[in-house]
């Protein structure tokens, strides 16, 4: 039984890590939009062919 | 069977044919706008938005060589000062984007500016329909972002927020980061409570228990410390201002209870708190954080609209040479021109040129004021018809727009407050709470003072006002929630109980009662040789070359329009043209001399009047059913019009009002609700124009159409989203609604708080039994206004 004097300390670490990545999140905005974050999983991500295809278009 | 547009969703017009290849299928599209913005959005490969947009896009426009010129502008260095800011080696701008539907319209714009060169951040926020772009100024220029944005059928303008909706967002993200803290560390802390509860019945070692004290003080601390601080200043500011607020008792509970665990725990005597004084300050602050998110998405969405004023002007040098510059910088004795449809950046003196311009934001009628040499013009009306000249002869603050605005916030500051029930409930009942913990700690302290304190914090914490301080917060949250899904949104916190208690409506004609358009009402004809339809499909043709707003009363006739040749319009008279050889013209009945009549446009062929047009405003179609709503709930309803004709009397018979009275300045409708007020009516006014802001700020409660001027939409309380009257019925059911789940709650909490009030004070509550009966009531509570959500 005497484990739980080191794990819960362990436990308490990664619960001030997810504070710590909480605050990270509130600061670059994530949540001042849930419904568009919400959405952004079901787009694929072709953002190569997109960049190619926007250079090609420059250099028309 | 029409088709719709496969990009707007509207229907293609008859004739028009053109097609994009989606997945090897033509899909027919309803405009070349249409078809550029979609061919564009498939070949840069991001056919997803198709598949996934929930929400129609809007109806393109393409860009006119002059709109693009104006895009330039923002380019210019002195101008972006405004907007721009540097943030190191990049960019940073704020845009406002018309348009934005849903969260594929979000991904569509992200994924197209980022793939321009220089783009280095975007974020797109789909409920203020914002963007952010920080980008670098020397790959890429302003004006090919916004380029870029047209392209994929998005109209952006440079967004400029203001202090105040900078400081909301912080508060909001102070909000937020207490929470998160709050909600992680108490679920901790709960855990350990239940292994402590648990230990309580099947015996725990001491040396554990003693452990898990010290855990749930380290965790919970900075709960209290952190997330819990904004009810102690709240509370110490009451104090200050001489005030028992709710979060006096709340501070006194959250700090006595966390400062007396605290002892327990050093000093391993007594009961720890922690868990409920934890889950209590997480329950408090998501209730206060919803409520306040409402208020601030109101408050961003109005926000939106303020685009009165355009940010560039075009100048007129003394060599004659036309300069585009920052509409800041324009001084006193500056010439600027100003093209048809353009908003006038600044008050002036008409100097070259005759117009039109629509001052509806001003004054909140809609008909067009004539312009001619020495008028004057005002800062945020629109120009309709003629290239005008104008000296400007007041800047900055001193416009009239300015001033208005200036007007507002002085009213909004001396508006007489409603007293809230909360209040006066809060104030007697934190009032006897600290009462009657005095007289409990007294007692105890005669009787037995080693248990004094810890007596004293359990009645504290056992009647701690959580359910009675979520009482009147969730049930207003929820149906705030309610009312912003179905268009309706509350700006204003006493809404929802001023409104079961209206006596009185006021309604504005223009544009709340009517539609603020006009139709076609009756046609004379005055030369029996002409059949109507005839007449009709001449009008029409005539009328699609005037930006007179009469003139959409008819081109939105569904007639086939005849063919004509040299049309000229007549800016004050009308439109003429040639029609088979014969000159044909349509406008005012006196134009050409030999007539004359009441009607609002008049048809002539050969210089003789044919026949006579008689327009009217259309009545909104749930006009009548409002009024006979409101009426049946025993409100008395009145219309209080600028208006000064006979139309205002035909409305009021029409409708079945009360009263009516017409050619009322805002003056006359503020001292009209003002006495009503007097004599005891709590009243309600629906208006739209800006001559209705004034009346606003007199009335009970107040409430704007969306499409109305935005200083009104700014004072009032309310703003229907959907400019449908029919929600007034809805806002009516729901807010009497939220009167009775509020007094339950009430009923409830206070039940609770009463019976569990004199156990507390004979010392016959146990920590346990207290945490229980205070989550129990606090659940009753939340789950009572939660029915709120699904009306």
């Amino acid at each position: 039984m005497s484990i739980i004097y080191i794990l819960i300390p362990i436990a308490i670490l990664f619960v001030i890590i997810a504070i710590g990545v909480f605050f990270w999140a509130v600061k670059s905005e994530q949540f001042s939009d849930l419904n568009k974050q919400g959405h952004s999983i079901l787009f694929e991500d072709d953002k190569e062919q997109h960049n190619k295809s926007n250079d090609r278009d420059k250099s028309i | 069977m029409t088709t719709s547009c496969f990009h707007c969703l509207e229907p293609v017009p008859p004739g028009f044919s053109a097609h994009v290849q989606f997945e090897g299928q033509p899909q027919p599209v309803c405009c070349t706008g249409c078809q550029a913005v979609a061919e564009t959005i498939l070949a840069q490969g991001m056919s997803d938005y198709y598949k996934f947009r929930t929400d129609s896009a809007g109806k393109v426009e393409e860009l006119v060589p002059e709109q693009l010129k104006e895009l330039l502008s923002y380019d210019n260095a002195e101008i972006q000062q405004d907007f721009v800011s540097q943030q190191g080696e990049l960019q940073e701008v704020l845009l406002s984007v018309e348009g934005i539907s849903c969260a594929a319209c979000a991904w569509l714009i992200e994924k197209q500016l980022l793939g321009l060169k220089g783009v280095a951040r975007v974020d797109v926020n789909t409920s203020t329909h914002r963007a952010m772009i920080l980008w670098q100024p020397q790959q890429c220029k302003l004006s090919d972002i916004i380029k870029s944005l047209h392209q994929i059928g998005y109209k952006a303008y440079p967004f400029q927020a203001d202090d105040e909706a900078a400081q909301k967002q912080t508060v909001a993200k102070a909000y937020l980061r207490r929470l998160g803290v709050a909600g992680l560390m108490t679920m901790q802390v709960m855990m350990f409570a239940f292994a402590m509860y648990f230990g309580m019945f099947s015996g725990m070692e001491d040396n554990f228990e003693q452990y898990f004290r010290w855990i749930s003080l380290f965790l919970a601390s900075p709960v209290i410390l952190y997330s819990a601080m904004p009810f102690l200043t709240n509370a110490i500011k009451g104090l200050k201002a001489k005030q028992l607020n709710m979060d006096l008792p709340v501070s006194l509970a959250i700090f006595g209870a966390y400062a007396a665990s605290c002892y327990a725990t050093v000093m391993s005597v007594g009961e720890v708190y922690f868990e409920s004084i934890c889950m209590f300050t997480f329950l408090l602050l998501l209730g206060k954080y919803l409520e306040f998110r409402a208020r601030l998405k109101a408050s961003e969405f109005t926000a939106n609209l303020q685009k009165l004023l355009p940010l560039t002007a075009r100048k007129l040098l003394p060599d004659g040479e036309q300069k585009i510059v920052a509409a800041k910088s324009l001084q006193l004795s500056d010439q600027i021109m100003i093209k048809p449809g353009e908003t006038i950046p600044a008050d002036g003196v008409l100097i070259s040129g005759s117009t039109t311009v629509d001052e509806s934001m001003m004054t909140g009628e809609h008909l067009p004021v004539k312009k001619y040499q020495t008028h004057q013009v005002y800062a945020g009306t629109i120009n309709h018809d003629g290239v005008i000249t104008i000296e400007i002869n007041k800047v900055g603050q001193n416009t009239l727009l300015n001033q208005i605005i200036k007007l507002q916030h002085n009213a909004l500051t001396k508006r007489p407050k409603i007293v809230e029930v909360t209040d006066k409930v809060a104030q007697w009942f934190v009032a006897c709470l600290l009462i009657f913990a005095s007289i409990t700690a007294v007692a105890w302290y005669q009787i037995d003072p080693p248990h004094a304190f810890w007596v004293t914090i359990s009645v504290l914490v056992a009647t701690c006002p959580c359910a009675l301080s979520l009482a009147i917060p969730t049930a207003l949250t929820c149906s705030v929630a309610t009312l912003t899904r179905k268009g309706i949104l509350i700006k204003e916190s006493h809404v929802l109980e001023t409104v079961p208690k209206l006596t009185r409506m006021a309604f504005d004609k223009t544009g709340t009662l009517t539609e603020g358009r006009f139709s076609i009402e009756s046609i004379s004809i005055l030369d029996k040789s002409w059949q109507e339809s005839d007449v009709m499909e001449l009008a029409v043709a005539l009328e699609r070359y005037s930006e007179h707003p009469i003139a959409k009363a008819f081109t939105e006739q569904l007639v086939s329009p005849r063919q004509l040749s040299d049309v000229e319009v007549v800016t004050g008279s009308g439109v003429k043209a040639l029609f088979n050889q014969q000159p044909v013209a349509i406008g005012k009945s006196a134009w050409f001399g030999n007539h004359s009549s009441f009607a609002q446009a008049t048809l002539f062929v050969d210089d003789q009047p044919v026949a006579d047009f008689y327009l009217a405003d259309k009545v909104r179609h749930s006009a009548p059913e409002i009024i006979h709503y409101a009426q049946g709930q025993g409100l008395s309803c009145h219309l209080l019009s600028g208006d000064s004709s006979n139309a205002v009397k035909d409305l009021a018979l029409e409708l079945g009002l009360d009263t009516y009275k017409n050619a009322c300045s805002p003056q006359d409708k503020q001292q009209q609700v003002e006495s009503w007020s007097a004599q005891q009516h709590i009243v309600g006014m629906v208006g739209d124009g800006v001559n209705d802001s004034p009346v606003f700020n007199s009335a009970h409660l107040s409430i704007a159409m969306e499409t109305g001027a935005d200083i009104s939409k700014n004072t009032a309380d309310v703003v229907l989203l959907n400019s449908d009257l029919k929600s007034l019925q809805t806002l009516h059911l729901v807010a009497k609604k939220t009167k009775t789940v509020i007094k339950q709650n009430l009923a409830l909490s206070l039940c609770y708080n009463g019976s569990i009030l004199p156990l507390a004070a004979m010392g016959l509550v146990p920590p346990w039994v207290a945490v229980i009966g205070m989550s129990a009531s606090s659940i009753l509570v939340i789950t009572n206004s939660l029915r709120l959500l699904k009306l």
